[in-house]
């Protein structure tokens, strides 16, 4: 009788160990994963009252060039799959200006320029949406940029003042870049 | 297809994804000597034991709060990404965990009191690791589909990331004492040696892009995040120097840890067994209060602070003069100064791991008992009695483990079958968060002076060990002795 009941009981423990099976596994799926975050980030923001457009006795009333690395940096550059830049001009001054961006690479020489020219208010708020990679520009352009020259013109007169409350021009910019991290 | 041979690699992916520290097919099995490791206050009949060096004690739990291997690695077809997306990604909670613990029984030895019969003392070493890591899901989103797109909006919750583990020694003393037939209680004081420890489990902090308020998008961090190793630095020195003395200087500096070359603490365990009437018995235990001070080779990783930022901005009037060519690096440099990155020695306490188990018994089926005068039970001796006069016992148990983020809690029911002095069995069906399918099945055998006992958790999961969200084993051989041999 115990030897029995000791089989039926032992028996399940050790049968199980000992036959443990598994349905059939496939480890290297792993190699399969594909993991690509889409890094959203501001860029660059200018914004400047009329008044200093019409203190200013040059039509060009702000230009700037300036290091700019991330878009280079060694990891962005390996893992950047695509992405895009997007860009918001909003201008309720009385003067039609250009705006430029222009992506510059270690020698300062031109990789790409983004031109924006905008009406006097009343007008809309400007929007672009630049792409890079497949069916866009050629993702070696921000992979090369390593600085911006941005260049504000007043392409209208000195004396205007537009009846909007606080008038400005404003750019912003931003980008959404996606990565192959594995 | 079933693959039997790939049984073993199942197995040491499952040892990642382990959880529980519940052993509630050993708990009140006093049958077994290593019960009073579970609760130092186990009814005990033996005159003396000793374990088997190395082998008298050895448990290894492996398990899954979320996906099973086969989940992820069946060979079904599916895409892995998707797999991954949906299972992992989505279909884990920042509740779930990855845990495992395994516990090496160095040696034990017990012995009833010459001149105090009525106690029974045991003392002995094993060691024990304990790690748990509980699903960083907030960050895991963050990796895996970035912070633009949908995720625009979405504050990510850095608290979310939340581990620790350790590896320690355990030297410890207990004491066994019969207050009556009633009553037994005991009280085990511990020595830890600790070989390593870390522990990051108090992070705050969030990390969110939103529409911005000048600029297109504004992000933001706030973050207060700490990392604390102790242990851990010269043994990835030795790794790093990668001589052909590595090997053995891990082996050196291992042993000089594990025997009191380390951070040390203090703890105790306590329990008890008190018999409501002859057939009805509750029992309770506390295990592992203690603390481990963490004082040699401490290396703590701080980052603390808070930023918003919209990317480089220029406002004018008042930046006309701003004439920098550097704005990106100036802006990194902004972000690092007020989210600063610190290291430090400073030393620390951890806690250990504090669990408490509880039982109710109920005993049935009386039979003849093959226990004389020389048994040493002490009291039960004297007063011509014997608790081991019952065939069959039922009962329930409750676990409960204090984890990082709260208590972890199991109920067990159990059937518990003796036969004569030589066989006990124990079945028991177990519900937590991880199983509400786990039924274990244990062993005690007792060959004359030799006690060999076998424990398997959860056996219905070994039709398929790859699907499986928990499984345990846990083996061992004894001597004992209940007269003078």
């Amino acid at each position: 009788m115990k030897k029995l009941l000791l089989w039926r009981f032992s028996m399940p423990i050790v049968i199980c160990m000992a036959l443990a099976c598994t349905e059939e596994q496939n480890f290297g799926q792993f190699d399969d994963l594909s993991v690509t975050p889409t890094v959203a980030s501001s860029i660059f923001y200018l914004e400047s009252t009329e008044e200093v457009i019409n203190l200013t006795p040059t039509a060009i009333f702000y230009a700037h060039t300036f290091n700019f690395d991330p878009f280079s940096e060694q990891y962005v550059a390996d893992h950047l799959l695509e992405g895009v830049l997007l860009f918001e001009i909003e201008n309720t001054t009385s003067k039609q200006l250009s705006l430029s961006i222009e992506f510059l690479d270690e020698n300062d020489d031109v990789l790409d320029v983004e031109v924006f020219t905008v009406d006097p208010e009343p007008t809309m708020l400007v929007t672009r949406s630049v792409a890079y990679g497949p069916g866009g520009k050629s993702l070696d352009i921000l992979r090369n940029t390593s600085g911006l020259r941005v260049t504000a013109e007043n392409l209208g007169d000195t004396v205007s003042v537009s009846t909007a409350e606080d008038p400005k021009i404003i750019l912003g910019s931003a980008a959404e870049f996606r990565f192959r991290l594995q | 297809m079933k693959l039997r041979s790939q049984f073993f690699l199942i197995t040491l992916f499952s040892l990642g994804l382990v959880h529980a520290q519940n052993k509630q097919l050993l708990y009140d099995f006093y049958e077994i000597p290593q019960s009073l490791i579970l609760n130092p206050g186990v009814k005990t009949s033996e005159k003396w034991h000793t374990g088997i060096p190395v082998i008298s004690g050895l448990s290894f739990q492996a398990g899954s709060s979320g996906v099973s291997v086969n989940d992820l690695f069946a060979n079904d077809g599916i895409d892995f990404t998707t797999k991954v997306r949906e299972r992992l990604i989505q279909g884990m909670s920042r509740k779930d965990d990855f845990s495992t613990t395994s516990q090496i029984e160095i040696f034990n030895v017990g012995f009833r009191g010459k001149n105090r019969p009525d106690d029974y003392y045991s003392f002995g070493m094993y060691g024990e690791t304990d790690i748990i890591v509980y699903w960083p899901r907030d960050l895991a989103i963050l990796a895996f589909e970035g912070n633009g797109g949908a995720n625009i909006g979405r504050s990510f919750d850095l608290g979310d990331l939340s581990f620790r583990g350790e590896m320690v020694n355990v030297l410890h003393f207990g004491i066994n004492r019969k207050l009556g037939n009633s009553l037994t209680v005991g009280a085990r004081a511990k020595l830890y040696s600790s070989i390593f420890q870390f522990k990051s489990t108090s992070n705050k902090g969030s990390f969110t892009t939103r529409l911005g308020q000048d600029n297109i998008y504004e992000t933001s961090i706030d973050v207060d995040m700490e990392l604390q190793t102790a242990g851990a630095n010269e043994f990835i020195d030795i790794a790093e120097e990668d001589t052909s003395n590595t090997k053995s200087d891990m082996i050196d500096l291992f042993r000089k840890r594990a025997l009191l070359g380390g951070n040390l603490g203090l703890g105790f365990d306590a329990g008890f067994t008190y018999n409501l009437n002859p057939q009805t018995t509750i029992t309770g235990s506390i295990l592992d209060v203690g603390f481990i001070y963490n004082a040699k080779d401490v290396r703590n990783f701080t980052v603390n602070g808070s930023v918003t930022n919209e990317g480089l901005t220029v406002f004018l009037p008042e930046d006309i003069t701003e004439l920098d060519n550097d704005l990106w690096q100036d802006l990194v440099d902004e972000v690092e100064a007020a989210v600063p990155y610190g290291e430090n020695d400073s030393g620390y306490i951890s806690l250990r791991p504090v669990k408490l188990y509880g039982s109710f018994r109920y005993d049935y089926g009386e039979m003849e008992t093959t226990f004389t005068e020389d048994c040493g039970c002490a009291i039960s001796v004297t007063e011509k009695t014997n608790r081991n006069m019952y065939r069959n016992s039922v009962g329930a148990q409750l676990f409960m483990m204090k984890r990082p983020r709260g208590i972890q809690a199991a109920l067990s029911g159990f059937y518990q079958r003796r036969l004569g002095g030589t066989l006990a069995l124990k079945t028991t069906y177990t519900v937590d968060k991880y199983s509400l399918t786990n039924i274990g099945l244990g062993l005690n055998l007792q060959a004359g002076p030799i006690n060999f006992y076998i424990m398997g958790d959860n056996l219905l999961a070994y039709r398929n060990v790859a699907d499986s969200n928990y499984a345990s084993l846990q083996f061992g051989f004894n001597i004992i002795s209940w007269n003078d041999n």
